[in-house]
């Protein structure tokens, strides 16, 4: 795709609050069962690939933007202080519900 | 389903172990196989997501019981099957080879 | 595990399976020793100890190489296409406040075209399930002891780019070489295990 339509198509920017997926796959992806269903904040667009679930199922795979996501360690585990970043295919997030938005990382 | 490699957050594991000097390869084969992988991807035969799912896919007992290598060479036996490059019985050397000559002499690859 | 009956074996079968594959064209006479060749002569944590220290001493080269590592690296003549295909860099810098620290809770993504091998440790189930939950207790088994209001932030290596710290330059070494500088840099500090 052109780089032009890449822009044009990312869906979320740095800054933005996202939920991650709950979704358990039966196939290959790369959404860490830890991050799943949590909200964190996308911090960079990493690129524009091939979505991995697709790839590893002898499909093309729509390409789309790569996303670092910072979670707080105490939204993926109950407790900690630190932070983790993942780095997310858009397809694995949704916008976060707007009371989730106001909450602070 | 989740499988058995996504282990982040897990707990039970142990301690992490240190190995002082470590060399890039235990025994010669491990380099074998990870020099066979790129071959085969690069050839187009599996791609690399393909290759992490077929280690994903080892039943969780042997992919804990497995070394690093060992999964790597389990998955590429897996997807040389699935994508019908040999028959796992002909992986195996269950068929035996025809007569040509094995181009590596079996001293070059003497565990070190 | 060298020269054991179960090494032994799988290395016949390896052996088995390159000769099946150069019977049927898809390996080449001599690939396989010449990747792994290429392999070996390729990526070394020395690599990335060129970068820091010239982070260190190029305040300019350091905010460039956090912007755009892949386009950075190249001007000490240092590449990520040393792979499959060009992957991504992307370097994350200690500070006073804050450390990082890489893992691949999945796999083992690893920059190997820069860095050369991961370490066993690296690919572990220890250190991949645990770093992500319990950071501060897996740096402190490593012997690296925080102060407690150090913020730690933990990358999860898990799509398409590849990471690498820069470690805090250590106090005292002002009269340090460059060279000297280099011999500092461990890979352990390049993947945040160890100060530096």
């Amino acid at each position: 795709m052109h780089p032009a339509i890449w822009l044009m198509t990312d869906r979320f920017a740095p800054g933005d609050r996202v939920r991650t997926s709950s979704r358990d796959p039966e196939w290959h992806t790369r959404l860490p069962r830890y991050t799943r269903g949590v909200v964190g904040e996308v911090v960079e667009v990493a690129g524009h690939h091939p979505l991995a679930d697709d790839r590893a199922r002898g499909r093309s795979g729509r390409e789309q933007a790569v996303y670092h996501v910072r979670f707080a360690a105490a939204d993926l585990f109950g407790d900690g202080t630190h932070s983790v970043t993942v780095e997310l295919w858009e397809d694995y997030l949704e916008p976060a519900a707007d009371h989730e938005r106001e909450m602070t990382a | 389903m989740s499988r058995i490699n996504d282990v982040g957050g897990m707990v039970g594991f142990p301690a992490v172990l240190e190995e002082p000097d470590e060399p890039p390869f235990h025994a010669d084969w491990e380099a074998h196989v990870l020099a066979l992988n790129a071959a085969l991807i690069r050839r187009g035969v599996y791609n690399l997501d393909e290759f992490r799912d077929a280690i994903e896919r080892m039943p969780p007992a042997d992919y804990l019981a497995a070394s690093y290598y060992e999964r790597w060479f389990a998955a590429i036996t897996t997807l040389l099957a699935a994508k019908g490059v040999a028959t796992a019985a002909e992986l195996a050397g269950q068929e035996g080879l025809p007569t040509a000559a094995d181009p590596v002499a079996p001293s070059d690859l003497a565990d070190d | 595990m060298s020269g054991d009956h179960g090494s032994a074996a799988i290395a016949g079968r390896v052996r088995h399976v390159e000769a099946l594959l150069e019977q049927r064209g898809l390996l080449d006479d001599g690939e396989i020793d010449r990747r792994i060749d290429e392999f070996l002569a390729g990526g070394s944590p020395i690599n990335g100890a060129r970068i820091v220290v010239r982070a260190w001493l190029d305040a300019g080269f350091h905010d460039r190489l956090l912007a755009d590592a892949n386009a950075t690296i190249r001007e000490v003549g240092l590449s990520m296409a040393g792979g499959l295909q060009e992957q991504r860099l992307k370097v994350v810098a200690n500070n006073e406040q804050e450390h990082n620290v890489v893992v691949c809770t999945l796999c083992s993504c690893y920059p190997i075209a820069l860095l050369g091998p991961s370490p066993s440790w690296y690919k572990s189930e220890a250190y991949r399930s645990r770093v992500v939950r319990d950071p501060r207790g897996v740096l402190h088994e490593f012997g690296l002891k925080l102060p407690a209001d150090t913020r730690i932030s933990v990358w999860d290596a898990s799509a398409e780019s590849r990471y690498m710290v820069v470690p805090r330059r250590p106090t005292g070494t002002d009269g340090f070489s460059e060279s000297e500088l280099v011999g500092l840099v461990t890979r352990k500090g390049l993947i945040g295990t160890a100060a530096v």
